[in-house]
């Protein structure tokens, strides 16, 4: 390939088992691994993708959600384009967990303009019939905390996932036409790391 | 704090504690106040902050009781045991009941209340932060834990003492070392002044090379001296990426993931030396590597022969080194587990070992009577207990599902898990649950398949394993620099290249080290993995050879596909499952003789592997002690000297000092 491909780092932040690895392997592999194990340090799969006649790679990173392994999961918080908000609907507690997630991750990902990064937060296991947060509670809260796309998924039956990962993207392109920041490179070589977000001329 | 500049954590810390009773607040009781403390880096300026911890739980909440026989639990009320051993049990516990009592958990004292400092914005004014240029001085006391005592340069007020109960002073110190100068004051001891030095000199400073060597100088600024001396192979690597004519461009963000990292594991960016002064590994000619033989696994009938008519067992060195040198067969690791973890003595009899279990049966029920009869109630008042409940249920749903012992729904094998891990968290309520400790349990108890038996195994594999999965993961980082230290001496080309890539900290080794190899190799070679790591045998820390021994493997493909950090993490990542247990021990125990019998080692590495020239005792080992092999071929020594003499191995050690 030689068209223009922007590499972006998105990374997937939430309690632990909210289905985060299931989500990333479902979007990037197209499986629902019910034998997965919980995760134990940090994880990356690309996946290439057009959108919007953009060429991405997208590089989605997953984490270990305990509180523990806070120190060793922060520092990748560095260089995020976006960051999936993720919560179980069968798990109230995760979803009032959401609020601490963003906070961590704004902290530790060093964003210069918290108002403006673009998250996108997601509630997981929508098939489930016994939920514990309502879609408005959800929806309230996406409005109060900075007006974010919401999607409800399903990691076991591939509901939204893929609608959810290409929003990331537009949110993450719109960013950065709107700050005039997309200078592709051609032919990057995908495997490499990251070019350097929009704001590191500031 | 300024929203829009976003400091770069120097150092943090939580579990550093306020005694609030001691101003105007009107607060009867000496509340500690638990908070988290960093030093950070806003744009050159070196800040020091406290913040109280927003929802903190902290260990006060947890009260170890007397015993207290007035308020015995009734067991007969305990919901929905169906277990006969566990009905049988029970029985022997009428005389014992108080033991149930031993641990009550008392709910925080001002959770709700009225004027307490749970609410964020009583706590919020706990909060501080000033500039270390700011600084006066320093007064370091003393009470069965360090405190300090802040002095600001111009200000009256004083700002509260911090009290670290979780330890972490020293690391504290040692950070602000870097930034300033401690000088002890004249009068006082106890006391240091602080100064700062001219900051726009080394900012001046920085900005002489560019953004591509951020880290380095970076890592210059905070500890010129070691730097200068360890850049000695950052040199090298400069050289390196210039012949390899690498247009690749160093860009921010994995460099600074890079450091960030090397702040949570201090000192992997230096040479790790318990001695004062410098050591630094050069240039070291091991020598050639040994041929080395793995054998077959030792069968029931070779066990049987190590049996006496009593049953206590003969001849354990040789059987230990049976083991190393080609595992068990299936059969033998029921039995022989038991020995190797220590939860048998070797020199027990079989009579003993009988009343052994009856007491531990007894022990891990009473144990699991505490948690079983824990009431919803009970429980909802116990934030504690019901986090490590809901973790555990969570990761007993994802731990080694397509293993026949826990496929399927319902399985007994999960609930066996289930209910050990709970009751470890009795057993241990400090430590409780953490994630990768179901990793460790399922293969102990798919060998023992017996929950009593297995538990305790588990507990014996536990207290070598604890640091690892303690709040501050020192183990962890003990573990990530002994590696490098190690990695260094074997192959400083390499360890050079990961340098270069900010991966010099290792960091792609977490998992492995966090749960021995649990995820990285199939079932089955994680059993004959352990069981050889369990002898204690070739040497000390062996499991950090048998890292070696794997990136050994994989250096050339990371080095000639010219990896970066984030592949090497995928690569590594992605060994799981590819991995060849017999190929890998072979290689880890060849370097284990190869390092041996090199006859100027470091101290430092000499430490790691346990190879002390006298015949003292080895301090604090991790795995039991080593005994003296009987005659090998294969003559290797037991960590007490006893070296090989070959002529070809001898070794030339260079050391800048
Ligand atoms: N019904 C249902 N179950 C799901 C879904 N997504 C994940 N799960 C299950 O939920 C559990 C947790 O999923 P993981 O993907 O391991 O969760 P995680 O967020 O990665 O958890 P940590 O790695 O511990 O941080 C697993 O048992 C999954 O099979 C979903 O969409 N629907
Ligand atoms: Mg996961």
């Amino acid at each position: 390939m030689t068209a223009k491909t922007s590499l972006l780092k998105v990374i997937l932040l939430g309690d632990g088992g909210v289905g985060k690895s299931s989500l990333m392997n479902r979007y990037v592999t197209n499986k629902f691994d019910t034998h997965l194990f919980h995760t134990i340090g940090v994880e990356f799969l690309n996946k290439d993708l057009e959108v919007d006649g953009h060429l991405v790679t997208l590089q989605i990173w997953d984490t270990a959600g305990q509180e523990r392994f806070r120190s060793l999961r922060t520092p990748f918080y560095r260089g995020s384009d976006c960051c999936l908000l993720t919560f179980s609907v069968d798990d109230n507690q995760s979803f009032l967990n959401l609020g601490n997630w963003k906070k961590e991750f704004i902290y530790y990902a060093d964003v210069k303009e918290p108002e403006k990064f673009p998250f996108v937060i997601l509630g997981n296991k929508l098939d489930v019939s016994e939920r514990q947060v309502s879609t408005e509670d959800a929806k309230q809260w996406c409005q109060e905390n900075g007006n974010y796309p919401y999607y409800e998924t399903s990691a076991k039956d591939a509901t939204n996932v893929a609608v959810a990962f290409e929003e990331a993207v537009r949110r993450v392109l719109a960013m950065e036409e709107r700050t005039d920041h997309l200078i592709p490179t051609d032919t990057v070589n995908l495997h490499r790391k990251p070019r350097s977000t929009a704001t590191c001329c500031s | 704090m300024a929203a829009d500049t976003l400091p770069k954590v120097i150092y943090e810390h939580e579990g550093v504690f306020i005694h609030s009773n001691s101003d105007d607040d009107g607060l009867e009781q000496d509340l500690l106040l638990s908070g988290s403390l960093r030093i950070v880096d806003k744009d050159g300026e070196i800040i020091v902050e406290y913040r109280p911890l927003e929802d903190s739980v902290d260990p006060s909440n947890m009260l170890c009781a007397g015993k207290d026989s007035s308020s015995v639990m009734e067991w007969a009320q305990c919901p929905g045991e169906r277990s006969h051993q566990l009905l049988e049990t029970q029985q022997s516990y009428e005389t014992e009941w108080d033991m149930v009592n031993a641990v009550s958990f008392k709910r925080k004292p001002c959770t709700n209340g009225e004027g307490t400092l749970n609410h964020s914005h009583e706590r919020s004014r706990w909060a501080f932060s000033f500039s270390i240029s700011d600084l006066r001085s320093i007064t370091i006391k003393e009470e069965g834990w360090s405190y300090l005592v802040f002095k600001l340069k111009e200000s009256s007020t004083s700002l509260p003492a911090l009290h670290f109960h979780q330890g972490g002073s020293t690391e504290f110190l040692d950070s602000l070392r870097r930034y300033s100068l401690l000088s002890e004051a004249p009068d006082d001891d106890t006391c240091f002044l602080v100064s700062t030095p001219n900051r726009a000199l080394s900012q001046s400073f920085e900005n002489l090379l560019d953004d591509n060597n951020f880290g380095l100088v970076h890592k210059l600024k905070k500890d010129p001296y070691v730097t200068t001396l360890g850049s000695f192979s950052k040199v090298t690597n400069y050289i390196f990426d210039a012949i390899r004519g690498s247009e690749e461009q160093h860009q921010r963000p994995p460099e600074e993931v890079a450091d960030l990292l090397g702040e949570i594991i201090p000192g992997l960016e230096i040479n790790q030396q318990e001695e004062p002064g410098f050591e630094v590994i050069t240039r070291i000619d091991l020598g050639t590597r040994p041929e080395v033989q793995r054998r077959g696994p030792l069968s029931a009938e070779d066990w049987a022969k190590h049996l006496d008519p009593e049953g206590r067992m003969l001849n354990i060195a040789h059987l230990k080194q049976v083991i190393f040198k080609g595992g068990l067969c299936h059969a033998v690791r029921k039995e022989a587990w038991k020995f190797l973890l220590g939860y048998f003595p070797w020199d027990s009899t079989l009579e003993e070992r009988k009343a052994l279990q009856r007491a531990k049966t007894d022990e891990y029920f009473r144990m699991k009577l505490q948690w079983k009869s824990v009431s919803e109630e009970q429980e909802r008042r116990n934030s504690r207990l019901r986090d490590y409940r809901s973790l555990i249920e969570k990761d007993v749903n994802r731990t080694d599902r397509t293993n026949r012992f826990y496929e399927g729904i319902d399985n007994p094998g999960l609930v066996l898990l289930h209910d050990i891990l709970m009751t470890y968290c009795m057993y241990d309520f400090d430590l409780g649950y953490v994630q990768g400790m179901s990793d460790l349990l399922s293969p102990i108890l798919y060998v023992m398949e017996n929950e009593v038996d297995a538990f305790w195994c588990f507990v014996s594999f536990m207290d070598q394993m604890h640091q690892n999965f303690e709040e501050q993961m020192q183990g962890m980082k003990t573990q990530l620099i002994q590696l490098s230290t190690l990695l260094r001496l074997l192959d400083l080309a390499f360890w050079n290249y990961l340098e270069s890539q900010d991966s010099g900290y290792l960091y792609f080794c977490f998992r492995w080290l966090l749960i021995r190899f649990k995820r990285e190799l199939s079932f089955q070679d994680v059993l004959r993995l352990w069981e050889v790591m369990w002898t204690g045998l070739p040497c000390q820390n062996f499991h950090l050879l048998v890292c070696c021994a794997i990136l050994d493997s994989e250096k050339h493909k990371i080095m000639e596909e010219n990896y970066g950090f984030n592949e090497i993490l995928k690569h590594i990542n992605e060994l799981s499952m590819k991995l060849d247990i017999e190929e890998i021990l072979h290689k880890a125990e060849a370097i284990c003789l190869q390092i041996k019998s090199c006859k100027d080692l470091p101290h430092s590495i000499s430490d790691i592997l346990g190879f002390t020239t006298d015949a003292a005792e080895p301090g604090s080992q991790e795995s039991p002690r080593p005994a003296r092999p009987t005659h090998q071929q294969e003559a290797f020594s037991n960590g007490h000297g006893h070296l090989r003499e070959t002529s070809h191995n001898s070794c030339k050690v260079a050391f800048i000092s």
